[in-house]
């Protein structure tokens, strides 16, 4: 009975002693923390269970130094207890296989007495910590025994796609005075770090979108790119190259940006941005509608035409004024008001956001800027900049608006006057038509004889932007046969450079076919023929209902 | 005196005698080596690469109205234009390229009704 009660007391104390719940090991963040930069402060800390009293605590752990990095350390060790703090750069643990690797007891086992020298193998992104700390007296439960001061890394070019698992704790060695090793646990399994934003964003391409670089008016290298933060900073800027496109590095995650985009060094076609295909809509809206942006009548498709065509500004739409200051503009009359027509020598332009250029809320056209590349989303890291010039009302140098709130209701439209009657409700304005002209220069009589053929009917204004060779030439006369109507104009926007057309303010009187415009030139020195003293650039025409003609020079 | 009768007669025989028709010939126009068409008709521009002005030659199996055409090397929008009235043969005209952009060009001879007869390109520079 004896032998009995023996046994069965055996039994209870063993079971007793297995049955204890183990100790911990808690590591855990003090702060929260939001983005790259931040200081992440780490408590280490004891926590019994089962009435063990620790006396000497002892624990390794790991964290990866690519996306942390060490700061500081204080010990949070009581008062007359021991403390000691080791680390190695360029190691990482090797838990023991086939056992938990939150038993610290039995980790810390597989360090000491089996693993050798196969514990713990070099890995340059982590880092090893161990804190040592002991005591004469029984730890506090819950007491902390050191707290450690990491500042967060940017995981761009880490090879680190998240902050999961940057902290291990690897094994624990908690005992008792008399050397009782006390079964421990870790918690958690590792710290891990969610919602952590800015950052380097690492590559950001910024795609350009204007009609001028689809036409091959030119390529992205006339424009340029400022970029800036909140506080009106700028932290990046360049140009494009030739395919409009420009990579911007230096701007972090999770960051608002502006961005803006101008035509730099004011390249010659800026001359041929303006012509009467403009004229014609701008006196068309002042005709028909007089409508500003909350007008009921229109013949533009987009709100962003009432604010490019208002060039004379003021905000108060477009009108007669602004029309007359670009046919000045185009007749070459100073006019003496203040415009804000692009030409050759002054760019007047907008940008912004492709996907809402131009988009028309609370009464007003907006140019959103603002982007923030978020280094989850790729796609957040493709900026599209559109890009338009003041005057430029049929678009022919500009990006056209692709929003949908920037387009004019069709019911708008339909009330407008006879400038669209051919047009379907809601069609573009914008339509052109092609036709056969020739432009052809002879010498005649010993002088060059520079002829603008036409047999385009229904023209009511047109425009050719002309060039010559002022060494070789010197321009005598422009002779107009337009019909007897026709407001024509000639004028030499700088040398070399001439511009003559005509123009019908009513809508009713055409351009006669045959010559309507020939230009004599005398020649300054003996030559036997012409080939590149005189070249076209601008050459277009305009008919009653607004469409424009591109001519086709044979 | 018999002597003095027939140099009478002789200078009225002529004097009777219907003219001959004066045969003008061109003056011989050197053209250049680097100019020298081989086929009948064509153009050639004495360098591909051109600053200010180069010499051409227009060389035509008859004489008429006739276009030099300049068109963008890219895009090939005509961007110049002169009617010419050459003779049959070799023509050594002149291209003046100062006012066009640096880039690539065609230059084109066409007859009055803008058939295609010959094409070259060149640069400028």
């Amino acid at each position: 009975m004896k032998k009995f009660l023996t046994f069965l007391v055996s039994v209870l104390l063993t079971l007793s002693t297995y049955g204890q719940d183990p100790s911990e090991i808690n590591y855990s963040p003090v702060n929260d923390v939001s983005k790259v930069g931040d200081t992440l402060i780490m408590k280490f800390q004891y926590f019994k269970k089962d009435g063990n009293s620790l006396t000497l605590g002892q624990f390794d752990f790991e964290y990866n130094n690519k996306l942390l990095s060490y700061i500081s350390h204080e010990s949070q060790a009581p008062t007359g207890a021991s403390f000691a703090r080791n680390n190695w750069t360029g190691y990482k643990f090797n838990p023991k296989s086939n056992t938990d690797e939150d038993d610290m007891d039995v980790q810390y086992n597989w360090w000491r007495n089996e693993a050798g020298n196969s514990s713990y193998s070099t890995s340059s992104d982590w880092s090893v910590e161990r804190i040592t700390v002991q005591s004469s007296s029984a730890y506090p439960s819950d007491g902390e025994f050191v707290k450690y001061k990491f500042k967060i890394k940017d995981k761009f070019g880490s090879n680190y796609s998240d902050y999961n698992n940057i902290i291990k704790v690897n094994w624990a060695n908690y005992q008792e005075s008399d050397g009782t090793q006390i079964q421990t646990i870790k918690n958690p399994s590792s710290q891990s770090l969610s919602g952590i934003q800015g950052g380097n964003a690492g590559a950001v391409t910024i795609n350009l979108f204007s009609k001028l670089l689809d036409n091959n008016v030119s390529d992205g290298t006339d424009y340029s790119y400022v970029i800036k933060n909140g506080a009106g900073e700028t932290v990046s800027s360049g140009d494009f190259d030739a395919s409009a496109q420009a990579s911007v590095s230096g701007l972090e995650n999770d960051v608002q940006y502006n961005i803006s985009v101008s035509i730099s060094d004011l390249p010659e076609y800026l001359g041929e941005v303006v012509t009467v295909s403009d004229l014609a809509l701008v006196f068309a809206e002042a005709i028909g509608a007089g409508s500003g942006p909350s007008g009921n009548s229109t013949t533009f498709d987009y709100y962003i035409q009432d604010i490019i065509a208002d060039i004379v500004g003021g905000d108060d739409g477009v009108n007669f004024q602004d029309s007359y200051e670009i046919l000045a503009y185009l007749q070459g009359v100073t006019t003496g008001n203040t415009n804000y027509i692009t030409k050759a020598g002054t760019v007047h332009e907008y940008s912004g956001i492709k996907e809402t250029y131009g988009a028309y809320s609370n009464n007003s056209v907006t140019f959103a800027n603002t982007f923030t590349a978020i280094d989850s989303d790729q796609s957040s890291k493709t900026i599209n900049v559109a890009h338009g010039l003041r005057g430029d009302v049929n678009f022919s140098h500009s990006y056209e608006p692709s929003v949908s709130s920037g387009e004019k209701s069709t019911s708008s439209q339909a009330t407008s006057q006879s400038f669209r009657v051919s047009m379907a409700p809601g069609a573009k304005y914008n339509e052109t038509e092609t036709a056969n002209l020739d432009l052809v220069s002879e010498i005649v009589d010993g002088k060059v004889h520079f002829s603008i053929n036409s047999q385009v009917e229904d023209m009511i204004g047109s425009q050719f932007n002309i060039e010559y060779n002022t060494n070789v030439l010197t321009l005598e006369n422009v002779i107009f046969d337009t019909g007897n109507e026709m407001t024509n104009f000639s004028n030499i926007i700088e040398e070399g450079k001439v511009r003559v057309g005509s123009f019908d303010q009513n809508f009713t009187q055409v351009v006669k076919t045959g010559t309507p415009y020939k230009l004599v030139f005398t020649p300054n020195e003996e030559i036997q023929n012409t080939s590149g003293l005189i070249t076209f650039r601008v050459k277009e025409g305009v008919k009653a209902d607004g469409t424009q003609i591109k001519f086709n020079i044979q | 005196m018999k002597k003095g009768l027939l140099l009478l007669v002789f200078l009225i025989i002529v004097g009777c005698a219907k003219d001959e028709d004066f045969i003008q010939i061109d003056p011989v126009q050197e053209v250049p080596e680097s100019l020298e068409i081989f086929d009948l008709i064509g153009i050639k521009l004495e360098s591909a690469i051109v600053h200010d002005r180069v010499a051409m030659n227009v060389k035509l199996e008859t004489s008429g109205y006739y276009r030099v055409k300049i068109r963008h090397g890219l895009n090939n929008e005509l961007i110049s234009q002169e009617r010419i009235e050459a003779k049959e043969g070799d023509n050594i005209l002149k291209v003046y390229v100062s006012s066009l952009d640096k880039s690539g060009y065609l230059i084109q001879l066409t007859d009055d009704d803008h058939n295609l007869l010959g094409a070259e390109s060149f640069v400028v520079q």
